[in-house]
């Protein structure tokens, strides 16, 4: 079941074009033959049909009118038989074989979208809304998927039905063929026009489903406020008043549909009654024979009506020229070089980090670090302390080049940042959210998510004995099968933190990033986290984003940040040393702790 | 129990006549139209195969025997005839689009006008997605059968019973042939057709499944690079998308497959007919008009016939969806007016919890035997670790659910003799996360009293606190929030929060304060706004801000649903119990937070 489906290897990146018909061909490639393959087939299937009705023609004319003997019957009537048996087969490949055409391009564009999306960089995800890029991997390679495996096709059917049976009108009389496709041009330009405005209706209609769903959504999810103010009556009003909308633009949209209809009937039915009576003249000035004529009778409704549908397709063609485009926003965007750079032994990086005037600004040019320099020792433990804003959190995204410092010089060991591969460097350094991010997966895999290795059962126990998370894990039903999140348990905080922390210690990376905040867990948990903690911190260079005062104290050196600068920097006793940030904190934090505080 | 699986139940387990039914009574009011449509339908259907009657007629008594009069007089009645059939099908048309909206748009009131009547406990254990696909897809479903369905079916059913008439009168024996044929066309097409929706189902399944992990990755995205999971993520991806490959390429060439099969049983029907016919028109049975119009018979009725395939193969889905949206709309809310429910002008007084029992699920009480007695203008404050009954508490005095055993009295009434409204419009409540509605800021603080005036507005905004932030935008009590207030930040929609509060002049305050969404001078605004609210209500607070907890009257320490602890802050700050240990690890980071902010 889970073997891998192999597709066309091609980077729908050299697609890249601002015309979207041209970059809709571009996708093809790899593909082309077989798309082509499903065109002829359908050229075969059409043929056989319009065959059909040349073979009533030497029904008639050769065999019924010459009072041919009596066992070309069957014959003919097999022979029937025999160009829908081509028809059919040739029906079925040309939908078999369009069908793997579409498909294979869309796995091969969604997988591509994957793999790109994940590789672009912090700051495009920063700047993109995760429901737009959602909405662009699977609404609009839905409406690619749909242009090859439905638009494309039935263009080429209408066309091909057009060509192919026009073609049969000729041989049988040119005049008369001509004469069958005078009203076609404006039937054309009357689908056109009335499919571009039931395009525009329609795009309405769905804007007004989409209002009256945000109404609805609103109302159930604000449904604690309506009831605690007693406004049902209210809601019932704002939610008519949309719905009653709805209804109209729906009706507006039936009443392009309505005149549409029968004003294509009329001029079809003009069109096909006028090729009935001429042809029914030429006949009877015997220009054609009957064979001809009740041949050309039947084909003559083949190249009328499906004309009519061009408008609607050639609407349609366009969405998937804007999806093209909207999809290649994404393609452009140039992805993170994860490989190139340094990537020496880990085991020989001891975590000697020192900054030196770095800084970074956001591409708005807004700064958010400033002239940050201090060094770290091997195996040091540093906290960063500093309000909301003050640039904590960039700084440690610095160091796996999450972003790119934009001045000064960040060294490993001596060796600038730069010149390690990213991968590397995200390979040595371990990470521990506030609220960290679980995947809908079993806890075990959860834990083993990072480790980049092949990991035993014994270890991950292990593992999470050394979060203490082990004993609340053994307490679920499933234990360690059990799945996180929406469609499994919810966990806490607190658990979700400890499993965090069991997946850093399979890690076991060099260099350690904590935030430490226990805000919403109770000190029992809070205790259990921090011993948790501090067996992770054993020999490694750990950064803390620190709350509370045991990481302070801690702590070999303290940073006070504030708009991005270093303020204060020493250790825990220099600074209680001097007047400042610092001071201040930790004397208010210790009185609490001692009670003083509260009881005042 | 109304609603109890959210799993998507495609298909209903049989055919239940009393769900058709009452598919079919949404018609009901609207017989008249329904009386027009079928008519316009009959039309159409029989213009279709009097149309081929007519070609024949053309070519035996106008062509063949050499007489234009009589062809050009036919072609007359043909062309007079297409705008009849042109006036039917946007008659046709017309009707039933608006049947359909009319329908779908009814379904919808009526759904929205039961669903809020609902519990609380009912929007608890139903997920809002669940309802809203009830009214998107479910309800267009059943508008669907009821209009274009009925429509297909009819117009179907007509088309071919016509054109089986018009064969009758042209050649007996050879309409027999054909006869036979469209019973086994209509079988093996629905057939066909239910294995097909069968296929996209698994399709739409894995489809949703693609759609959360791009989800996930995306959201996830810190993490992934983290731990350098790109490679294997791929691989997972990659598995799904080959998934996603074979399934519906599987369902796209069993769709290829249906129209040939169709095509080929009926070419076997025009094969015969020419082998039969031609010794007919031998024997002068049949004309050459004749075959002509039973090749154009047989030919056309394809469509009818897949139209019969369709509607039969999607009735099942739509009675599924016919029976989620009917539970929806006869679900009964748990707690409504009793009958003779009184509606007092007030409801100051004092307030007991007496012997109150209640879970949420029954094997887990979370309240039992809990006692209070609140005094008229009391302040008290709740206070405790998660999941200790805090917000229960506050959820039975709001009445948004109603206790199991024991009961609550407001000023000596027992509460569930006064009606809902009456007390729901004496609260003011302000929730933890707030949740805004899409409109102005004024509109939203005006919401429990909607015939307040700009002044009042105003005036409470002040007390709150909001009034400040409110002046300093650009439009002012104008300003659009955006969709559930995402425009603004959390602690702007909780200063709006509380001024909506305050506005409605509340006999009974209820505020479940969030920890750490305003900043230090919105905060002592707040807090005088608060105060004065509190001085003149009954409150209570579930309380996280040591400002706010000084205010009460009375600390309840809440723990597995008991009141373990209970006095003023200085009480039991001086017990070093429970409270005290809490207490001290939350404000140290709280006090940080400040000092940071204001450093």
């Amino acid at each position: 079941m889970k073997e891998h489906v192999e597709t066309f290897p091609f980077n729908p990146k050299e697609t890249l074009t601002s015309n979207g018909l041209e970059g809709l061909w571009k996708l093809l490639k790899g593909y082309r033959l077989l798309y082509l393959a499903a065109a002829v087939s359908l050229f075969i299937a059409m043929s056989s049909k319009t065959a059909t009705y040349l073979l009533l023609r030497f029904f008639i004319d050769n065999i019924l009118k010459k009072h041919a003997p009596v066992y070309w019957y069957p014959i003919i009537g097999s022979g029937f038989l025999g160009l829908a048996l081509i028809q059919g087969s040739f029906t079925f490949l040309s939908g078999k074989l369009s069908a793997k055409t579409s498909e294979s391009i869309t796995m091969r564009l969604r997988n591509y979208l994957f793999n790109h999306i994940q590789s672009l960089s912090f700051s495009y995800h920063d700047r993109m809304d995760t429901g737009e890029l959602i909405q662009r991997t699977t609404g609009d390679v839905e409406t690619i998927r749909r242009f090859y495996s439905e638009q494309a096709i039935s263009l080429g059917r209408v066309l091909l039905l057009f060509c192919i049976n026009f073609v049969a009108i000729l041989m049988i009389d040119m005049k008369l063929a001509i004469l069958s496709i005078a009203i076609i041009p404006i039937i054309v330009v009357v689908s056109l026009f009335f499919f571009k405005k039931i395009s525009y209706q329609y795009n309405r209609f769905q804007d007004q489903e989409a209002r009256l769903s945000t109404a609805l959504q609103e109302s159930l999810t604000g449904i604690r406020v309506v009831k605690a103010f007693a406004r049902q009556d209210f809601e019932e009003k704002k939610f008519e008043r949309e719905n009653y909308r709805k209804f109209i633009e729906g009706r507006k949209l039936i009443a392009l549909h309505g005149a549409f209809w029968p004003i294509t009937d009329v001029l079809c039915g003009t069109q096909l009654l006028a090729g009935y009576v001429v042809g029914g003249l030429f006949t009877i000035e015997g220009i054609i024979s009957i064979g001809s004529y009740l041949a050309y009778s039947g084909l003559l409704i083949w190249i009328i009506f499906p004309i009519r549908m061009l408008g609607r397709l050639i609407v349609e063609t366009s969405k998937a020229r804007v999806s093209y485009g909207r999809i290649f926003e994404i393609v452009k965007q140039q992805p993170e070089d994860l490989s190139s750079g340094k990537n020496p032994d880990p085991s020989k990086i001891e975590g000697k980090i020192s900054f030196d005037s770095v800084s970074f600004r956001y591409a708005d040019n807004s700064p958010v670090l400033d002239d940050v320099s201090f060094s770290v020792e091997a195996g040091e433990i540093v906290a960063l302390l500093g309000p909301t804003g003050s640039g904590k959190t960039t700084l440690v995204n610095l160091l796996p080049r999450f972003y790119e410092y934009s001045g000064g010089s960040l060294k490993l060991d001596g060796i600038e940042l730069r010149e390690y591969s990213k991968e590397y460097l995200r390979k040595i350094i371990g990470f521990v959210e506030q609220e960290p991010f679980l995947f809908s997966q079993t806890i075990w895999e959860n834990i083993a998510y990072g480790a980049g290795r092949k990991v035993t059962r014994s270890e991950i126990e292990e593992a999470a004995k050394s979060a203490h998370i082990h004993d609340s894990i053994v307490e679920f039903p499933k234990g360690y099968e059990t799945i996180v999140g929406e469609k499994g348990v919810t966990l806490s905080g607190g658990q979700k933190q400890r499993i965090a922390i069991a997946r850093a210690i399979l890690k076991d990376p060099r260099i350690l990033i904590l935030d430490d905040s226990t805000s919403s867990v109770d000190s029992e948990t809070e205790q259990k986290i921090w011993s948790a903690l501090v067996k992770l911190m054993e020999g490694r260079t750990t950064f803390i984003i620190a709350h509370r005062i045991e990481s302070l104290m801690k702590a070999d050196k303290v940073c006070v940040l504030d708009k991005g600068r270093i303020i204060q920097m020493g250790s825990h006793h220099e600074l209680i040393g001097e007047e400042g940030m610092y001071r201040k904190i930790y004397n208010l934090q210790s009185s609490l702790q001692s009670g003083g505080y509260l009881a005042s | 129990m109304p609603v109890k699986r959210f799993e998507e139940e495609d298909f209903s387990s049989s055919f239940n006549g009393r769900t058709i039914s009452r598919i079919l009574s949404q018609l009901r009011p609207y017989w008249k139209l329904v009386i027009v449509f079928v008519t316009a339908i009959a039309v159409i259907a029989f213009l279709d195969s009097y149309f081929t009657y007519l070609g024949k007629r053309m070519i035996d008594e106008g062509i063949i025997p050499k007489n234009v009069n009589l062809m050009f007089s036919i072609a007359k009645t043909y062309a007079l005839l297409m705008l009849v059939q042109a006036l039917f099908v946007f008659i046709m048309i017309i009707v039933t689009g608006y049947l359909g909206q009319r329908i779908h748009y009814n379904l919808r009131k009526e759904m929205f006008s039961n669903v809020q009547r609902q519990s609380l406990s009912y929007f608890d254990r139903t997920p809002v997605g669940w309802i809203m696909s009830r009214f998107t897809s479910d309800a267009e479903k059943i508008a669907d059968l009821v209009t274009w369905g009925l429509l297909d079916i009819s117009w179907a059913i007509m088309n071919i019973s016509v054109a089986i008439y018009f064969m009758l009168r042209i050649n007996w024996r050879l309409a027999l042939i054909v006869l036979s044929l469209v019973p086994i066309l209509v079988f093996v097409a629905a057939r066909f057709k239910k294995k097909i929706l069968s296929e996209y189902r698994e399709v739409r399944k894995i489809n949703s499944r693609i759609t959360g992990a791009y989800n996930e990755n995306i959201t996830g995205i810190r993490v992934v690079k983290a731990f350098r999971r790109e490679e294997i993520n791929l691989k997972a991806f990659g598995d799904l998308t080959g998934e996603m490959y074979r399934a519906s390429y599987r369902a796209a060439w069993l769709s290829a497959l249906f129209l040939p099969v169709v095509q080929i049983l009926s070419a076997a029907a025009l094969g015969s007919i020419i082998w039969i016919g031609g010794y007919e028109v031998n024997l002068g049975q049949l004309t050459i008009g004749g075959i002509q119009a039973f090749f154009s018979y047989v030919t056309f009725m394809l469509w009818p016939i897949q139209d019969l395939a369709r509607v039969y193969a999607r009735m099942q889905q739509s009675i599924a969806s016919a029976e989620r949206v009917f539970s929806l709309i006869d679900a009964q809310p748990e707690i409504k007016d009793k009958t003779g429910a009184t509606s007092p002008d007030t409801i100051r007084g004092r307030i007991i919890f007496d012997h109150i029992d209640f879970y949420y699920d029954k094997d887990k009480p979370v309240l039992s035997d809990f006692n209070l007695t609140v005094e008229e203008g009391e302040t008290v404050a709740l206070v405790g670790p998660t999941g200790g009954g805090k917000t229960t508490i506050v959820n039975l005095l709001c009445r948004f659910y109603e206790p199991k055993g024991g009961k609550i009295l407001i000023n000596g009434i027992e509460y569930r003799d006064m009606s809902l409204q009456s007390i729901h419009s004496k609260l003011g409540i302000v929730l933890q996360t707030p949740h805004l509605f899409r409109g102005s800021i004024r509109e939203n603080i005006r919401y429990g009293k909607p015939d307040s005036t700009d002044r009042e507005v105003e005036e409470a905004a002040r007390l709150s606190g909001a009034h400040a932030f409110i002046v300093k935008l650009e439009k002012g009590y104008d300003t659009d929030v955006g969709e559930g207030g995402n425009l603004l930040s959390v602690g702007q929609k909780q200063l709006i929060s509380l001024a909506r509060a305050i506005l409605v002049r509340p006999e009974i305050f209820i505020m479940d304060e969030a920890t750490s969404s305003v900043d230090t001078i919105s905060e002592s605004l707040i807090q005088r706004g608060i105060e004065k609210l509190m001085k003149s209500t009954t409150s209570f607070v579930i309380a996280h801000r040591l400002s706010t907890i000084k205010l009460a009257d009375r600390i309840l320490y809440i723990e597995n649903g008991r009141i373990a602890e209970e006095g003023n802050h200085a009480e039991l700050i001086a017990r070093k119990g429970k409270y005290y240990n809490l207490y001290t690890s939350q404000f140290a980071e709280e006090m940080q937070k400040s000092l940071n902010r204001e450093g």
